[in-house]
């Protein structure tokens, strides 16, 4: 894998608050790259150090091997959390204006304006005040925002809440296609789980301020699993695989072996027990992935 | 970018974002009427103060009123000479005050309400009238009775203002204190409408925050002079056609220190304002948080009424030089010509000095500020901000 940004060792705290201790990760080319952890984890300050709107009291972002500094941010497509916009500008005008001030010549910066609002079919409301749009019309605004400069790299926060289905879907097909198309790398914040691992090539989970886990989603799922496996017997006892040494009985169908043990010896435990129509490494969902390496300490992390 | 691209983008935007609202361009009309208002219900009304007589003549006094209307002219009045049929008509119209006074062979009619001026007026005529006659008898030609008679006037100079300019050193008082007023209190919530929406997040991370302050300091400051002058142009072309309306002969140097100390005023107060909006994050906290400045505004804005007043006194002269609240007093003392060139100078050169210093401070106070969320952070705490790095 590429790195195209790195965040190496980030520190921040706010007045003896402490927010981010020591963050590291990085985010491959063309990725799509799912940002997650519990209210107060910190994501919010990672993104906006990326941004350079916030400086951190040690670390370094770096984007291709280089310091992020003010033109190579320039570069980057940014989508707050809140709003993010003047709620009383036009449309298309607001758009033009962002796209210039990010360094785009005013006529590329009024295609690429009319371009976007096509494409996330708000094209009508282009001259419409802001503040007379839906909130789920404002939110693709503000996705056209983060893309009316044609950036490398794309960094939303929250950018799916409040979203209905139908936004979630306009919103992800684009995230996908920009990465697809351009290979423009997108990191961003969630607490949709199931999106993210739909979406994403890879995340990475936080807590306090600290990387819990990172990688691809794959292999993260399997690499947190432990050895856990799912065996379906047809016709045995419920106590099969007791005698086994080291091999868990979880309830239901779920057993996790102890380091070392091969799956094999369960799987021939199995057949002397009876029919076996189902044998599978169990892999848990990025969700219950979350709530495994979060879930033991997250009431230690307060909302901020 | 450069560092120009970047501030033009943005006062651009501000001067847009006023011509497209319509609240901005109502309050504009309501303004220009206003003006229109004031410069006709004066030429109706006070505008001409040029005193008019009517002056009875029973019988022929062809000496004496060619003389009254002679001194008319010197006495700057307007005298209307009317025949009268005999002595009692006189006195009768006089009392009922259609005539302001009559001549009757060596007498002058007079009522209760007749005006001193009148009454010198006619004295004096009738003075020269009987001066002239006995000049003449004793052989003087005309031309020499006259060089004698009317010998050139003294030249009048007028001292320490008066009342002439003090009308319009109330309106050019009142027009700084809603102008500087209203255009700073629009750089606050302008600042803090980014704040609160998080725009700023976005844009700073484009440009740097001094570019985004000097781009909205400029642009809203651009449409401000240009509301002021448009406000001071409507007047002025209003009243010059009207001669009716007599403006004093300070209006002059008057327009061209209102066209000074706008900007320099609006400057000050603009940076004072931005700096105070980037220390709160949502708009119902920016009313408490500018309140220091509101009273420093209204403060010079009553103080400029002794400036109005007695434009020589010692408060007003001090007044002058304190960069606050010389905007709105030095004008008006200027108004009423009882402004020293020298002080006019030293007066712009200390507030020149005092925007230098604070478009410093406020640009370091903004920068560290502005992307702070959450509680309104305390003045104390702005001045300690301003001693550490930029963030």
């Amino acid at each position: 894998m590429v790195r195209v940004l790195e965040l190496d060792s980030l520190s921040k705290s706010y007045d003896g608050t402490v927010a981010l201790d020591g963050l590291s990760f990085a985010v491959g080319e063309g990725q799509v790259f799912g940002f997650v952890g519990p209210n107060g984890a910190g994501k919010t300050t990672a993104m906006r150090i990326i941004l350079g709107v916030l400086a951190a009291d040690a670390g370094e972002v770096r984007w291709r091997k280089r310091p992020l500094d003010h033109e190579l941010r320039r570069r980057i497509g940014y989508m707050p959390e809140e709003r993010g916009l003047y709620p009383k500008m036009h449309v298309a005008e607001q758009l033009t204006y962002l796209a210039e001030v990010h360094g785009v010549a005013t006529d590329e910066a009024r295609a690429n304006t009319a371009r976007w609002l096509e494409r996330l079919g708000i094209a009508d409301r282009a001259h419409d005040r802001v503040e007379e749009l839906s909130l789920g019309n404002q939110q693709r605004v503000q996705l056209a925002a983060a893309l009316v400069h044609e950036p490398d790299l794309l960094v939303l926060d929250e950018p799916f809440s409040g979203l209905d289905p139908v936004g979630v879907d306009v919103l992800s097909e684009v995230l996908l296609d920009v990465t697809r198309e351009r290979g423009v790398p997108v990191i961003f914040s969630s607490h949709q789980l199931e999106l993210v691992e739909r979406l994403c090539d890879a995340v990475a989970i936080i807590r306090s301020g600290r990387l819990v886990a990172s990688g691809r989603v794959d292999e993260l799922r399997t690499r947190e699993a432990g050895n856990r496996w799912k065996v379906e017997v047809d016709g045995a006892p419920e106590d099969w695989a007791d005698r086994l040494d080291g091999v868990h009985h979880l309830g239901d169908s779920s057993y996790e072996l102890d380091p070392g043990i091969d799956p094999q010896t369960l799987l021939a435990e199995a057949r002397r027990a009876g029919a076996v129509n189902h044998f599978a490494r169990e892999v848990p969902g990025l969700a219950e992935l979350f709530r495994e390496v979060i879930g033991a300490d997250a009431g230690k992390d307060g909302d901020s | 970018m450069t560092n120009r691209r970047a501030i033009f983008l943005t006062a651009r935007r501000e001067v847009r974002d006023r011509l497209r609202s319509r609240a901005f361009l109502i309050a504009t009309g309501l303004q220009v009427a206003v003006v229109l208002v004031i410069v006709a219900v004066s030429a109706i009304t006070g505008g001409d103060d040029t005193q008019k007589y009517d002056l009875g003549v029973v019988g022929d006094q062809e000496a004496l009123v060619q003389q009254a209307r002679a001194q008319a002219q010197a006495f700057d009045v307007e005298l209307t000479v009317k025949q009268v049929a005999d002595r009692a008509d006189a006195e009768k119209q006089v009392d009922e005050g259609n005539l302001d006074a009559a001549i009757d062979s060596g007498e002058l009619i007079t009522s209760a309400s007749t005006e001193d001026t009148l009454v010198a007026l006619v004295q004096s005529a009738a003075r020269t009238a009987t001066a002239s006659e006995e000049l003449r008898g004793h052989g003087l030609s005309t031309a020499e009775t006259e060089r004698v008679l009317n010998p050139p006037q003294l030249e009048r100079v007028e001292v320490g203002g008066g009342d002439e300019g003090q009308g319009l050193a109330w309106i050019a008082a009142l027009l700084l204190y809603i102008a500087i007023f209203s255009y700073g209190v629009a750089v606050a919530t302008g600042v803090v409408e980014e704040k609160s929406t998080r725009v700023v997040e976005v844009i700073l991370s484009a440009i740097r925050p001094v570019q985004l302050l000097a781009g909205k300091v400029l642009g809203i400051g651009l449409v401000g002079i240009v509301q002021v002058l448009l406000i001071v142009a409507v007047g002025l072309g209003a009243a010059l056609p009207l001669d009716t309306i007599d403006l004093p002969s300070s209006t002059p140097t008057l327009a061209i220190l209102v066209a000074i100390y706008f900007p320099l005023g609006y400057l000050l107060y603009a940076c004072a304002f931005a700096a105070t909006g980037s220390l709160v994050s949502r708009q119902e906290d920016v009313q408490s948080a500018t309140s220091p400045l509101f009273i420093l505004l209204v403060g010079g804005y009553i103080l400029s009424f002794s400036g109005i007043g007695t434009p020589d006194s010692t408060v007003a002269v001090i007044c002058t030089f304190v960069p606050f609240f010389a905007p709105m007093i030095a004008p008006a003392r200027a108004a009423q010509d009882a402004l020293p060139a020298w002080e006019a100078a030293l007066s712009i050169a200390l507030m020149l000095l005092a925007i230098a210093a604070l478009i410093w401070l406020a640009a370091r106070i903004y920068e560290r500020a502005v992307l702070r969320m959450g509680a309104p952070i305390r003045w104390r705490e702005a001045l300690k901000l301003v001693r550490t790095p930029a963030s």
